[in-house]
């Protein structure tokens, strides 16, 4: 049902070198990011550019500040008391650390989806239109379209079409996730967060979402923590590994899998540690 | 010789033996003991036998004053007892029999009766006479070696009255108008002159009281002009014209009522009570006759029944003695109401800022311990707290700033049902505070996450997903501020409840809710019966009564917010790991 087909080589050779970028091929600009959890360092440093259309995957063992990261693009990480950040993220030419960011429309520009499903405990369709409504949509018709596009897009509304009104909790677990996404693209996000979205899942259903990430990218700019090299390899167009907070190399996904410059990159894909 | 030797020495051995076989049998006991301590199952033991006790109590409460509460709405037998006096007279007694005990021979020396040789203990009665007009006592104890005779006469009737409690006896006469008809008619006359009460009743408290209203009203408006020195001629006279209108329909209304009072005071009935003597009633005064020995078990029935529905339904008599509890059922629902509706905000209020707003720091802990603590402040002590704070000072205030007319009678500078609730309210905030709080930590962090990941701020967050999703634990709190409500009679008595109102806090008079009134509580009730009644023999049975409905009517309300509860339960318990 899915194919792993190999990416365009048109698209690729575009974006080669990831170091230089035309601005209207930047998503997102990372720059001198460091985060410290109260006493502790948590990213050291971390410069990258995440360009636009494209799926970005994060790789590397656990606790090595990947997730940390992805939640950094979306300020998440404010929820946490002790956390403090230096450096900037940029999103269209603006820090988004800046004093005077609105974080709320910081995150409907960026959305988020996360480990393990988590819908509300409202009706399907109550929770694809959740983020409409906080912006005030209150149009029956609008509500409806957006609804049926964003469970479209999630590969979702021919389960769900008959039983919109149910409770989305009574999803299966895959179900639930794509209930997320749909959630997450209903607002029209520029940039999708995607933090393990496939860890607490069973295969048929990863492979489910593995393919919808590939029909996203041509909506959004996709960003994809795994921990599952495999996954990366399949789905991301490029590959950042990280180790220790670090980012340890960042390039295209087949000459990271294929021809890693650093000898921790190449112990960490052949499976010496993680 | 040897023999004995060879004996001596078998039995050694085989005492030996057997002490070998003891200890054994000892070790193996120890053993099994052991066993059976650890498999856990004595534990298991006690604590069954710990839940059987608080069933059986509280079993066995709600059987007590259930069975003496409904007993007091069975239509009890009427005697008549043939009584042989210490003088040596015989006369007639007639009563429902109301309790029995032995008493020992000796406390009757005094009365120089003759007890067979051999007799330790007398057994005595105790009989509800009733008839006040006749007798001082409702009720006379009687020996029962000096009845001669016990019988029950089929046509015995017990009269129940607005006043003066019931008259037992014989109907003679039965006068219409002042011709003597006959006693089957009785019924349709008593029926007729309950439509007449209803009427004037429904003349006097809707009509005539309303009139009272406006009249007081328009006295009010007249000083109120009076004190800001804006009392023109024009306004006086205009109020002037509005009071004599309302005394001219007064005094029509009062036309109509003197008219239906003849009416209803037309016809009587002659009764023969246990004495002879002829006592002539009046049917106005009459709510129900019953020929009590007459009636089968069916009928019997359907007067429980109907006695329970007046009980519920309608105003008490006599000093509280007879009659119903209707205003108490009322004022407690209305007062308990009231304070769910103060309570519930301003606790999930306090919750949600000790727990999503306040910082986690000593001041923080402090408020916490503070609210845990004002749970065991006891209760009387929020009473005072509420007359000196709420009735004088807040409610003097209120006085003071807006009704200056009515001063120096108060209206709200006086215990009324909004103190009360308010009281009570504050008396049953940790408990909300506390559960919500509890409901609060339960939701997992994914559900604010997903909401603030799609770009809602912290109070959309809170309003759209957190609360729904701790709905069920605000209202486990809620439940519990109820039944501690409820129940809670001592602080009223300082801020609101009194043994008599005249009016309901709710009426057709605007603003229909008066909240400034003083009201009736069920839990008062039961006090005041039971100990302030002149007749406390009388009002024994009314106390279970009134304590089984007040029991009811918390396990009502209590039910209506655990089903509430459980909708809400069922409907996120998908979320409940």
């Amino acid at each position: 049902m899915i194919s792993v087909t190999p990416k365009p080589l048109a698209s690729q050779q575009e974006i080669r070198d990831l170091a230089n970028l035309t601005p209207e091929q930047v998503a997102l600009k990372i720059q001198n990011l460091n985060l410290h959890y109260g006493e502790k360092q948590a990213l050291f440093d971390i410069s990258m550019l995440i360009p636009k259309g494209q799926v970005t995957a994060f790789i590397g063992p656990s606790g090595c500040g990947k997730s940390t990261l992805l939640r950094s693009i979306n300020r998440m990480n404010d929820l946490v008391d002790s956390c403090h950040i230096d450096g900037e993220i940029l999103l269209h030419d603006e820090n988004i650390y800046g004093k005077h960011v609105d974080v709320a429309m910081l995150r409907r520009k960026v959305g988020m989806v996360f480990q393990r499903p988590n819908p509300f405990p409202k009706s399907i369709y109550e929770n694809v239109i959740y983020g409409l409504r906080l912006v005030g949509v209150k149009n029956r018709r609008t509500l409806d379209e957006a609804a049926e596009t964003a469970l479209k897009s999630a590969a979702l509304w021919n389960e769900v079409k008959d039983r919109l009104h149910e409770s989305a909790l009574g999803l299966s677990g895959g179900q639930q996730q794509r209930l997320v996404i749909a959630r997450a693209i209903a607002i029209q996000p520029e940039v999708l967060l995607l933090d393990e979205p496939t860890s607490a899942l069973d295969p048929i259903s990863t492979l489910t979402i593995e393919e919808l990430i590939n029909d996203l990218k041509k909506q959004f700019t996709v960003v994809i923590v795994t921990h599952n090299m495999q996954q990366a390899a399949r789905v991301s167009d490029q590959t950042a590994f990280m180790y220790m907070g670090e980012l340890i190399e960042y390039s295209d996904t087949n000459t990271l899998f294929t021809t890693p410059t650093k000898k921790k990159t190449e112990d960490y894909i052949t499976g010496r540690y993680g | 010789m040897v023999n004995t030797m060879k004996k001596s020495i078998k039995l050694k051995t085989s005492q030996l033996m057997n002490s070998d076989i003891d200890k054994e049998q000892n070790t193996a006991m120890n053993n099994s003991y052991k066993k059976w301590f650890q498999s856990g199952s004595p534990w298991v033991w006690l604590s069954a036998a710990g839940v059987s006790l608080s069933l059986i109590s509280v079993l066995g409460l709600l059987w007590l004053i259930a069975s003496r509460g409904l007993s007091y709405f069975w239509p009890a037998t009427i005697y008549q007892f043939e009584v042989n006096d210490l003088q040596g007279h015989n006369h007639t007694v007639i009563g429902e029999i109301y309790d029995r005990e032995s008493i020992p021979v000796g406390q009757l020396v005094h009365t120089k009766l003759k007890f067979a040789p051999d007799t330790l203990e007398v057994e005595r009665i105790l009989v509800k006479t009733g008839n006040r007009e006749l007798v001082n006592l409702d009720f006379r104890w009687i020996l029962v070696p000096q009845i001669t005779k016990i019988t029950e006469p089929k046509n015995i009737v017990v009269i129940e009255r607005r006043t003066n409690g019931n008259f037992y006896g014989f109907i003679t006469k039965v006068i219409l108008d002042g011709e003597t008809v006959s006693n089957t008619q009785l019924p349709q006359l008593i029926d007729r002159v309950d439509n007449f009460q209803q009427q004037i009743e429904e003349l006097q408290k809707s009509d005539i009281g309303s009139i009272n209203y406006q009249l007081e009203r328009l006295r009010l408006k007249e000083k109120k002009y009076q004190l800001n020195h804006q009392l023109t001629i024009k306004i006086k006279h205009e109020i002037d014209a509005e009071i004599e209108a309302l005394k001219i329909q007064y005094q029509q209304l009062e036309q109509k009522l003197t008219s239906m009072r003849q009416q209803v005071a037309r016809d009587k009935i002659e009764v023969r009570a246990m004495n002879g003597k002829v006592v002539t009633i009046n049917l106005e005064n009459i709510l129900t006759v019953s020929y009590a020995n007459k009636l089968n078990l069916f009928e019997k029935t359907g007067v429980f029944l109907q006695k329970i529905g007046h009980f519920i339904s309608d105003d008490p008599r006599e000093a509280n003695t007879e009659g119903g509890v209707f205003p108490a059922i009322f004022g407690t629902v209305l007062m308990v109401l009231l304070m769910t509706v103060i309570v519930s905000p301003m606790g999930v209020i306090a919750a949600i800022y000790l727990h999503e707003y306040a910082g986690n720091n000593g001041l923080t802990k402090m408020l916490r311990i503070a609210v845990i603590n004002l749970a065991g402040v006891p209760s009387i002590v929020y009473g005072i707290f509420g007359l000196g704070f709420f009735v004088y000072m807040l409610g003097g205030s209120i006085d003071e700033l807006f009704f200056p007319e009515t001063l120096p009678s108060p209206t709200f500078g006086t215990p009324g049902v909004l103190w009360s609730a308010i009281t009570l309210a504050i008396l049953t905030l940790p408990v909300v505070i506390v559960s919500t709080e509890e409901g609060l930590a339960r939701i997992p962090a994914s559900m604010r996450h997903g909401s603030l990941a799609l770009g809602a701020t912290k109070i959309e967050t809170l309003w759209r997903i957190i609360l729904p999703i701790a709905s069920p634990a605000i209202m486990t709190g809620i439940i519990l501020a109820i039944a501690r409500a409820a129940g809670e009679v001592a602080p009223l008595m300082l801020v609101g409840v009194v043994k008599m109102a005249p009016t309901l806090p709710l009426d057709g008079n605007f603003p229909y809710l008066h909240l400034e009134r003083k009201f009736m509580h069920l839990g008062f009730h039961i006090y005041d019966v039971g100990f302030q009644s002149p007749n406390v023999e009388a009002a024994r049975p009314l106390v279970y009564a009134t304590a089984l409905l007040l029991v009811t009517i918390i396990v009502a309300l209590n039910m209506t917010a655990i089903s509430i509860r459980n909708k809400l339960r069922e409907k996120y318990r998908a979320l409940e790991h």
